[in-house]
């Protein structure tokens, strides 16, 4: 295989060049991989998110029903239920009791809510991993809340949910339909809104448009809309993360592309005494084509790996705040590790491409110059 | 046999600054024989030597290996002949500074494909050769003129070629190295190989090792 020989071999000279500028080299590298890192972070992050969310919103129903009034989201009639119910297409209609609590005490927003079956007894809740560390409270506790009358109701914490779903049950508390009501003071015949199941999923909008004639005084939301929400918020928050780091990233283009297109005299040198010994044009190229590789896909790897440790073990601590923050209680929770090889092979365009490519462009000039000229200096 | 009929080597031709190195120069190498181009600086010795050596393509006039004409052959059989054929030893040593002196010495054989750990061990043997086996990790920065002379030579032999050229390869060397040198290519020539140097050094020109000195003026072969 004398290919893979003289590859070895030519490695292995550009191994040894590259070591003669040990400090210089390892600085790049370390700023390579920095940026590898942040570039690579960003992108696990709202990848894994969008697909988190994505996973959640599966089972969500394929039309929430919402009522309006003065343009604004209200109570809804329970009656209204047995409207959508006789539209042909329905397979069934759910209504739905849910909230928000302000909690002054530990200074959080909770979300109150009424679970399809509810296990526990009056007086009894659920509650998320996220309120449990705001409250500091355990299963078994008693948790104060403020009712709507202004008086004191306490509630016993029964159960705490599991942190694999913390990214929407973090701020959660789920009590009984009887204790809901009589916490918000809620009408017997009013829910928050209606989960409406759709069978076939391509008469999805027309059942949408049959609800909003029947029924003018609501707002149909379909699922598909929320995953695209969802989608945008994260393509918006990750962009706002890039926006930031432009600054750098800029800079460090410039850098590299300093060092990569720069040759010294003495590179120029080298290249002639390589030519003069008997190595080709695209020898040469081939070892400057390695010396880039090296670089950027030493970096590109580190860079990755450390992003992969941050984002799936480290919980992306560093944009925590950004790319997280969208409630006062930030879930605590670990993405399930994913990678997408389109994303990464991306990122391999954006990081290793460019970089070997100015590594390998300005060589060229140096490498067709004649043999002999290292013989007349 | 290498054989030059008739060759021109012009530089920067018609620009103001072009420079006529060698005129309508005829020669014939004979194999396995040690051949001297002799002539004060600017006499076109270093021009003619790269021309025989596939260094430099002559503007007018052509050259032949043997039977086969290689004056207009593209630079990559030219490369393939240089690398087969000749082991070059330049004035300035021309080693690559901060890298070992085996490494230089495997330098020219790295684009041949070579199994990496044979041919380590037939630089490592070269040295050994030329008594430079404990210099062989260190960097050739750190070796006095003898050692990296004797290092450029192990390196011109790394290929095995039939044909060694020189380039005034005794000018950074003083008479006691410069007559070892002499020693080294008395040897090569031993062998068989056809040696071909350019000096001005009546050390190399005046050895009884040398069977012809070809003498150069202003860019002429005069004798």
């Amino acid at each position: 295989m004398a290919w893979t020989d003289k590859q070895r071999n030519v490695i292995d000279f550009t191994l040894s060049s590259l070591l003669r500028r040990k400090g210089k080299n390892a600085a790049l590298v370390l700023v390579y991989t920095a940026v590898g890192f942040v570039l690579a972070s960003v992108m696990l992050f709202t990848h894994a998110l969008k697909r988190e969310a994505g996973i959640v919103l599966r089972d969500a129903p394929e039309i929430v029903l919402q009522r309006m009034v003065a343009g604004r989201h209200d109570l809804m009639p329970s009656s209204y239920a047995g409207v959508v119910e006789k539209i042909t297409g329905v397979s069934s209609v759910k209504p739905r009791l849910w909230g928000y609590y302000y909690d002054q005490l530990f200074r959080a927003n909770y979300t109150l809510l009424v679970p399809d079956e509810f296990r526990y007894g009056e007086g009894d809740i659920i509650i998320g991993a996220g309120v449990a560390r705001a409250g500091v409270t355990s299963e078994d506790n008693i948790m104060p809340f403020f009712g709507s009358d202004g008086k004191l109701v306490s509630f016993r914490v029964k159960e705490i949910l599991p942190a694999e779903s913390e990214l929407v049950s973090s701020d959660m508390v789920m009590m009984g339909e009887a204790d809901f009501r009589a916490f918000f003071n809620l009408p017997k015949d009013r829910v928050t809104d209606l989960a409406v199941s759709v069978a076939n999923p391509l008469e999805v909008l027309t059942i949408a448009t049959k609800i909003r004639q029947q029924l003018p005084d609501t707002r149909p939301v379909i699922r598909e809309e929320i995953v695209r929400t969802y989608d945008a918020i994260f393509d918006w928050r990750s962009g706002i993360m890039l926006v930031i780091l432009s600054g750098a990233l800029l800079a460090f283009v410039i850098f590299a592309w300093d060092k990569a297109s720069g040759l010294s005299a003495e590179e120029k040198r080298e290249i002639g005494i390589l030519k003069a010994t008997g190595w080709e044009t695209s020898d040469v190229l081939l070892m400057k084509f390695w010396e880039g590789m090296v670089i950027s896909f030493t970096s590109f790897t580190a860079g990755l790996i450390l992003a992969y440790v941050h984002v799936f073990f480290g919980s992306a601590s560093l944009f925590e705040p950004v790319m997280k923050g969208w409630a006062v209680l930030y879930p605590e929770f670990r993405i399930v590790p994913f990678i997408d090889f389109y994303q990464i092979a991306t990122l391999f365009f954006l990081t290793v491409v460019p970089y070997t490519t100015a590594t390998v462009i300005p060589s060229w000039r140096a490498a067709t110059v004649d043999p002999d000229a290292v013989m007349r200096t | 046999m290498i054989t030059l009929d008739n060759v021109r080597k012009v530089f920067n031709q018609g620009r103001p600054n072009e420079q006529v190195a060698v005129r309508d120069a005829s020669l014939a190498v004979e194999d396995g024989k040690v051949t001297v181009l002799k002539g004060p600086s600017g006499s076109g010795k270093t021009t003619l030597l790269s021309v025989i050596g596939c260094m430099a393509r002559p503007t007018a006039g052509r050259i032949w290996l043997g039977d086969r004409e290689i004056t207009s052959l593209p630079e990559r059989f030219l490369t393939g002949i240089r690398r087969q054929t000749f082991g070059f030893i330049f004035q300035q040593f021309n080693l690559i500074r901060g890298i070992s002196a085996i490494e230089n010495v495997m330098l020219p054989a790295y684009p041949n494909g070579e199994k990496y750990g044979l041919l380590r061990e037939r630089a490592g043997g070269l040295l050994e050769l030329f008594n430079l086996s404990a210099k062989s990790a260190a960097k050739v920065q750190f070796l006095s003129g003898g050692e990296a002379q004797r290092v450029a030579i192990a390196r011109a032999l790394i290929n095995n070629p039939p044909v060694i050229v020189a380039d005034e390869p005794t000018a950074h060397l003083d008479t006691k190295l410069s007559q070892e040198f002499m020693e080294i290519m008395d040897r090569l020539h031993r062998e068989g190989r056809t040696i071909i140097i350019a000096s001005h050094d009546p050390v190399v020109y005046a050895s009884p090792l040398v069977d012809r000195t070809v003498e150069m003026r202003d860019g002429e072969i005069i004798s």
